[in-house]
């Protein structure tokens, strides 16, 4: 079971939501030093894979290997020491509000280790130059950009020199030129710390950037894995369709949504007031 | 029939969820005596700098207005038992009344309604603002508890500041009925402080006391549990900060009667 190539092992995971299954027998291994794209149409539970292996969710089933060892059932202790090999980008990035841009970056350092405020000091600085932030220290995260508030949240992911960092929707919400800077970004940290990066997307664009592997999910369920050119060539009609962005086939719903009215109108002999095809479909 | 069903299922479902409720509060209750008394014992220290500051708006920016509150409420408080006590003419005694008073009931509860208002709501829009943009997530990602990091700095500012303020309450509250009772009335400044002196006990002092560390418990974790109840946006934190001050003034009043009860018959 323990693989020393693959630094994150998913074991058939289940999560839910109350009564809503979200992701349904979930299995993945990511490599070492890899970067590692979820693909997937919004709502298909790709944020939710995220959350579960970052230990903001506990799944329903299933077991999360990290470094061959499962964090889904460590102690709190055990999970906050793996924590401190993590890192993650959120896609608002959510910086503390209430500090300032240097304070937030050193947060992580100043609360875990017990280095010397001149050493926290400097690496500080080093991670915001690392990210293009230098010189804006003493700024509220209230007074920066899109762009540089992912940035910043990258720059605090990066304080404890963390050996796997998770992005959320990198490119979210920001133009596609900051977008293309974020991407660059990534990979410069993937090249330069030799980092072993999963990041939830659906921009196109970005992935043929960033990715060495990456999966496609649709419904919560991983509907092809492997690298780009191989997921560009699948077979699978939901790969051709999302990679040749294609829209949803209006005429297969429309059919199913008559064909839903006329079931239900065989079953209770009566129209369902106001019944859309996709609240039964799906 | 599907009446009787309904009526069951509703019960069934209001108790469940009344349960949930004590359960989280429990998990919160003993998760920050953890976090105050057991871990700092192994070496996971306290945020001292960040207590310093949240004592500094509990307590001292809170002082001016509770200050004034009390201040006035002791005046209507003498006006009012002057009020009534000149048809027996036993105006001195408008003393024992304000003080007593004073010390067991009214300060410490005027300063819980007003820390409530001014910082219980604030802890709850807090937390609710920074679990909305999802800066507790990251705190726990960052293996920073948010417990340890948000709620223990707050807990014990708020220990320390409503005792401390409910204290200073009294005096004040006691000096505006004295104020008042020698301006107005026409006590003798001397008589009237005479009597204060002899209608306070010891026993009156530590019961306002007590009420006022429980009232302090009452407040902030009301104001931390509504605000980690925040789900949704803006419009999410705007419902639990008002929903955190309507509770929490209903549990401080609750807790007041019990003491009340409990230091009528000790």
């Amino acid at each position: 079971m323990i693989n020393n190539d693959y630094i994150i092992q998913v074991r058939g995971l289940v999560a839910k939501y109350g009564e809503t299954t979200v992701l349904d027998d979930i299995n993945l291994d990511i490599r070492r030093g890899e970067t590692f794209v979820i693909l997937g149409g919004s709502g298909c539970g790709k944020s939710t894979l995220l959350r579960n292996l970052v230990g903001l969710m506990r799944p329903a089933a299933g077991a999360i290997l990290i470094n061959g060892e499962d964090f889904t059932a460590m102690s709190e202790d055990q999970r906050t020491a793996v924590r401190k090999r993590m890192g993650m980008c959120f896609q608002g990035a959510a910086l503390l509000n209430s500090m300032s841009l240097y304070d937030n970056v050193a947060l992580p350092l100043r609360e875990h280790t017990k280095l010397k405020e001149s050493t926290i000091e400097i690496m500080t600085r080093i991670k915001l130059d690392l990210v293009g932030l230098a010189g804006y220290e003493d700024y509220q995260p209230s007074e920066l950009s899109g762009g540089m508030k992912k940035r910043a949240g990258i720059a605090r992911a990066m304080a404890m020199d963390p050996e796997m960092i998770f992005y959320d929707e990198p490119s979210a919400g920001l133009d596609p030129i900051v977008a293309a800077g974020v991407d660059m970004l990534i990979r410069k940290m993937q090249n330069t710390f030799n980092l072993t990066s999963v990041v939830v997307t659906h921009e196109l664009a970005s992935v043929e950037l960033i990715a060495d592997r990456a999966c496609l999910l649709k419904e919560g369920r991983i509907v092809a894995v492997g690298a780009v050119a191989e997921l560009k060539a699948h077979p699978h009609p939901f790969a051709r369709q999302f990679f040749g962005r294609q829209p949803e086939d209006e005429s297969a719903r429309s059919e199913e949504f008559v064909r839903s009215l006329m079931q239900g109108e065989q079953a209770a002999n009566r129209a369902r007031p106001g019944g859309r095809g996709d609240t039964t479909g799906e | 029939m599907s009446s009787v069903v309904a009526l069951f299922g509703r019960t069934g479902r209001i108790s469940l969820n009344g349960l949930h409720t004590v359960c989280r509060v429990c998990l919160l209750v003993v998760s920050t005596i953890d976090w105050i008394l057991v871990r700092p014992l192994r070496g996971q220290g306290l945020r001292v700098r960040s207590t310093i500051l949240h004592l500094v708006e509990f307590g001292a920016h809170s002082f001016p207005v509770v200050g004034l509150v009390c201040f006035l409420v002791g005046a209507i408080m003498a006006m009012q038992a002057s009020y009534q006590l000149s048809r027996f003419g036993a105006q001195q005694f408008i003393a024992d009344l304000v003080s007593v008073a004073a010390m067991r009931e009214l300060a410490p509860l005027m300063t819980a309604v007003l820390v409530t208002g001014r910082c219980g709501s604030a802890i709850a829009a807090e937390i609710g603002s920074m679990k909305v943009a999802e800066e507790i997530d990251a705190l726990e990602v960052m293996g920073i508890h948010p417990i340890r990091f948000l709620v223990a700095p707050k807990f014990l500012a708020m220990l320390i500041a409503v005792p401390a303020l409910t204290v200073l309450a009294t005096f004040v509250m006691i000096a505006g009925g004295y104020l008042l009772a020698t301006a107005v009335v026409g006590i003798d400044p001397g008589l009237y402080l005479e009597r204060t002196a002899s209608a306070l006990q010891m026993k009156d002092f530590s019961t306002g006391l007590v009420k006022s560390v429980f009232f302090a418990l009452v407040i902030c974790w009301v104001g931390v549990y509504r605000g980690f109840q925040v789900e949704g946006g803006a419009e999410g934190v705007g419902r639990m900060t008002t929903s955190s001050v309507v509770t929490s003034i209903f549990w401080i009043v609750v807790v007041d009667m019990m003491f009340t009860v409990f230091f009528y018959f000790l």
